[in-house]
């Protein structure tokens, strides 16, 4: 069963890793995306997250659930609200039988979330505020 | 018909949560996002940009027909992760 959650609290990396542990899988690949302080000269102070919640979660499924039906458990958790540097704004898991699938399905993962979730990020620079990329 | 359309990120700080336009049925996604955009021509380029929700589902036709109740969404770029 996948784990989808989208809020206000800190995510633990040590609490999601639990979600993904089971004896069906060999292979649990995860990445953590934190607040990055410099973008080229563009320096970032922090990055408030926001999202069309119910969407939002509804996107994650359908992310999701192809994976679960070939066999692997996909754990994602994106922050909302105030991050500061080196907050974790989301962390996303995939376990699987075999190393190879979980590589594979947790880059699909992060990377369809960063163009098919409504989840949106203003970025305080030292010059000015940025919305999204 | 009058719907009431919600906005998020960069639509939302500049115009509010929601607005409420007025549509006739079949609705041209590109006609309502510019029909928007005249209305506030500092959101065009973003609106250029956004896609259009329905029933939190995106909408991938160029057309679409919308009911009084329905959840109306424009989702701007998105930016998570």
């Amino acid at each position: 069963m996948h784990y989808l959650r989208i809020s206000d609290a800190p995510i633990d990396v040590g609490e999601m890793y639990q979600q993904l542990v089971a004896p069906e899988y060999g292979g649990i690949d995860m990445f953590v995306g934190t607040v990055r302080q410099w973008t080229g000269k563009i320096e970032t102070t922090k990055i408030e997250y926001s999202a069309y919640h119910s969407m939002a979660e509804k996107q994650l499924e359908k992310i999701a659930a192809p994976i679960e039906q070939q066999g692997g458990r996909v754990v994602v958790a994106h922050r909302t609200g105030q991050l500061v540097l080196s907050d974790i704004a989301v962390f996303v898991g995939v376990a699987a039988p075999h190393r190879a699938e979980a590589f594979k399905w947790c880059q699909y993962v992060i990377d369809t979330l960063k163009h098919e979730v409504p989840i949106w990020k203003k970025e305080y620079d030292t010059d000015k505020i940025r919305w999204g990329n | 018909m009058e719907v009431k359309i919600r906005l998020f990120a960069f639509l939302q700080d500049q115009l509010g949560p929601s607005i409420t336009v007025e549509v006739t049925n079949p609705v041209r996604i590109k006609s309502l996002l510019n029909q928007i955009s005249q209305q506030a021509p500092q959101l065009s380029s973003t609106l250029a940009n956004s896609r259009l929700a329905v029933n939190q589902e995106f909408i991938n036709d160029e057309e679409v027909i919308l009911k009084v109740n329905d959840e109306i969404a424009i989702i701007p770029p998105v930016s998570g992760g």
